[in-house]
Formats: C-alpha cells, structure tokens, sequence
C-alpha cells in the first residue's frame, strides 16, 4: 500500500516538476539553498498527499504548498519547516546544459525576468509567477486567495511593470 | 518588450524545460519522507503551556477574589488581575487555533496572515503590559496580600488612595488611545513604527511588516 503511495507520488511529482523547478529557481538565487527549499518543497507536499482536496486540479494543490512552503523558506522561518534528519546531498532535478546560440539568448533573457522577479516581494513575485504561466484568473485567485477581480486588476499592473523594465530589450 | 514577447520567451523555457529537466528518482527516493515532523509542534507546544498556567492562574485569581469577596478592593484588585489573565489566556487559545488552521494546501494569503499573526503574538504581552501601567497597584495589593499577608490598602492614606484612582483612571483613556495605534496597520506612522520596534524585537517587526504587506496585496 505504502509502495504504491510513493510510487503514485512520485509520478505526480514527476508530472509537474516544472512548476516546483520554477518556484524554486524564483525565490532562491543560491544553488544549496536551492536543493534545501526542494527537498522542503517535496516533504510538504508528501505530508499533504493524502489530504488533497479533489475539488481542485493537482496543479492547484501544488503550487498552494509550493509557493507557501517557498516563502516561508524565503522568509527565513524555521518554524514553519519540516524537521527531517535526512537531508540530500543531490537535487531532485537533473537539467541537460545547453551550448547553441539560441540557447544563450533565451537564457539571456530569462536571467534578465528572474532579476525582474526576485526584485519583487513574496507575494507579487508569487502572482507574477502564475501569470506568466499564463493561469486563468480563477486558478491564480483559488492559488493566492484573492478575488478574481483583485487578480485581474494586479495583472494588469504587472503588464504595465513589464512594459516599463522591459521597453529597451 | 511587450509582455506577449516575454510569454513568447517562456513558452521556448518551458519546451526547453520539457526537453532537459528530468527528476533525479534516486535522490527522490532517498529522502526518508515518513520520517518528517512538522517544526509547528514545539510552537504548539509552547502555547500550550501558556495556556496551562494562565488557566492555573485564572483558577487561582478565583478562588483569591472568592475568598475576599466581602473585602472590596482586595476583590477589585483581583477582578482587574483576573481580566488580564483571561486576556492572555484567550490570546494563547487564539494561537492555538490559528496553529491548528495552518494548512499548507490552504490559498497563500490566508495561510500568510496565519503565520503571521502567529509571529507578532510577542506584541499582546507588550501591550498588556502597557495596559496594565495605570493599574498596576491591583498586582502589587494581590501580591502582597497573598504572598506576605498584608493589606497594603489598610495602610495607606486615603487621599493618595484617591488620588491615585482618580489619575490613574483618566490615564486609562490615552493608554487605550494609544494602544489601539499599535498595529501593524499604522506601520506608516513614524512614532507608530518607532514604538513597535523599541518593544518587540526583529521577527516581531518582520511580521507585522508583511501583515501590512498582505493587506496592501489583498487591496
């Protein structure tokens, strides 16, 4: 039963690994602390896997954990942390290095929007993140507890932002 | 750049993501994730004990003005401390709830404003303590009373006595006045701010800084 448990967990991590990466990468700058706020990331949400709500997509349920796991860790309080004996040397995530062209240039810009998004604070970093992922309203208000309007409001702040840090690339 | 091009960029991440990030199922494997425990425990803890002995307290506090009761102002004195016991005790259940409501799986900001106010409770004792400045001779006629058998009132001049009642009520206004100023909602207010952060130390300041941050977000 237990096997199962992992393995069904695992392989939904594995489904949306992209959205821990990329909170991570948001919130911390620093390569070990990094692999601290994944594995902290991982046991949360192991811990809530048998409470997840299915009125909600997985997704839903994901970055709620991640994102309040994240800026506790940013926010640096350990109280709010899991105590786990065993920590990981490694990540959980291996990622291909890349070399051509287009690669740099992509990377080039995507260095220049983390800037952009770690200057943010925790909360505006966190639905600077969902809008970008190009989440509907209603899923970044269920994520962040705010109404839809708030979000579309403060989304439309966001887009002037952009513009504005953006207008000379 | 518009922001249609930065989305342009990010989708490119994402089909880079799709193609290069992998998980490391060993590394996952090896975390002992039944062998976690939530750090909250020893915050639970603690408010835990301070509800055991502000309930001791309270108990004590009733049984003191019980037995004075026909005594006036040693069972006023009693009532006054007995109100600020259950002040605390009421603060320290408040936590427990709030403890018991943190839910990662919960939307951020509501779970944030938990925490937060979880991490600003230092601020309760600070103002009680203020509050408590005007009346602070109900504590020392309880004390002295119960620990050394003496009735302080008896000894004292009537005219102090009145006084003393006198000034001290009036200052009660002001000091609910200026109590009431204390939240993280007047942060904006330089003595507001200046006051707070004298009293309460960093992590205290900390959070009542991102309450106000919450509060700005939600508007």
């Amino acid at each position: 039963m237990m096997v199962n448990k992992k393995e069904h967990f695992i392989k939904t991590i594995d489904e949306y690994k992209k959205i821990i990466y990329k909170i991570v990468n948001s919130y911390c700058q620093n390569k070990e602390d990094r692999k601290d706020l994944e594995q902290e990331i991982i046991i949360h949400l192991w811990n809530s896997f048998d409470n997840y709500n299915s009125d909600y997509k997985y997704s839903t349920w994901m970055y709620r954990i991640a994102l309040n796991v994240a800026i506790s860790f940013y926010r640096k309080e350990k109280k709010w942390s899991m105590k786990n004996d065993f920590y990981n040397e490694e990540s959980i995530f291996k990622i291909e290095e890349d070399t051509n062209e287009e690669q740099t240039e992509l990377n080039y810009h995507l260095k220049l929007l983390q800037e952009f998004i770690h200057n943010l604070n925790e909360l505006n970093k966190a639905l600077m993140l969902l809008y970008l992922e190009e989440k509907s309203y209603e899923e970044i208000s269920e994520i962040l507890g705010i109404t839809k309007t708030n979000v579309a409001t403060k989304i439309s702040r966001i887009k002037l932002k952009l513009k504005k840090e953006f207008q000379n690339i | 750049m518009e922001a249609r091009e930065l989305k342009k960029i990010l989708a490119a991440y994402d089909t880079k993501l799709d193609e290069k990030l992998s998980l490391n199922v060993a590394s996952l494997k090896s975390i002992n994730l039944d062998k976690s425990e939530r750090s909250t425990q020893s915050i639970l803890k603690y408010r835990i004990i301070e509800i055991v002995i502000f309930s001791l307290l309270a108990i004590f506090i009733g049984n003191y003005i019980a037995r004075n009761w026909s005594q006036t102002h040693l069972a006023m004195s009693g009532i006054i401390v007995g109100v600020f016991t259950l002040i605390a005790l009421s603060g320290s259940i408040g936590q427990v709830t709030l403890l018991q409501q943190i839910d990662f799986a919960k939307p951020t900001v509501d779970i944030r404003k938990k925490i937060e106010l979880v991490n600003t409770h230092g601020l309760l004792f600070i103002k009680l303590m203020f509050l408590s400045t005007p009346i602070w001779w109900s504590y020392v006629v309880v004390g002295s009373d119960y620990l050394f058998n003496i009735d302080l009132y008896n000894n004292m001049d009537s005219n102090f006595v009145l006084k003393y009642l006198i000034i001290n009520s009036l200052l009660i206004i002001p000091m609910v006045w200026f109590l009431n100023k204390l939240t993280y909602k007047n942060l904006n207010v330089k003595w507001v701010r200046k006051t707070i952060g004298f009293f309460v130390g960093t992590k205290t300041m900390k959070a009542l800084e991102f309450l106000k941050d919450i509060e700005e977000f939600e508007r």
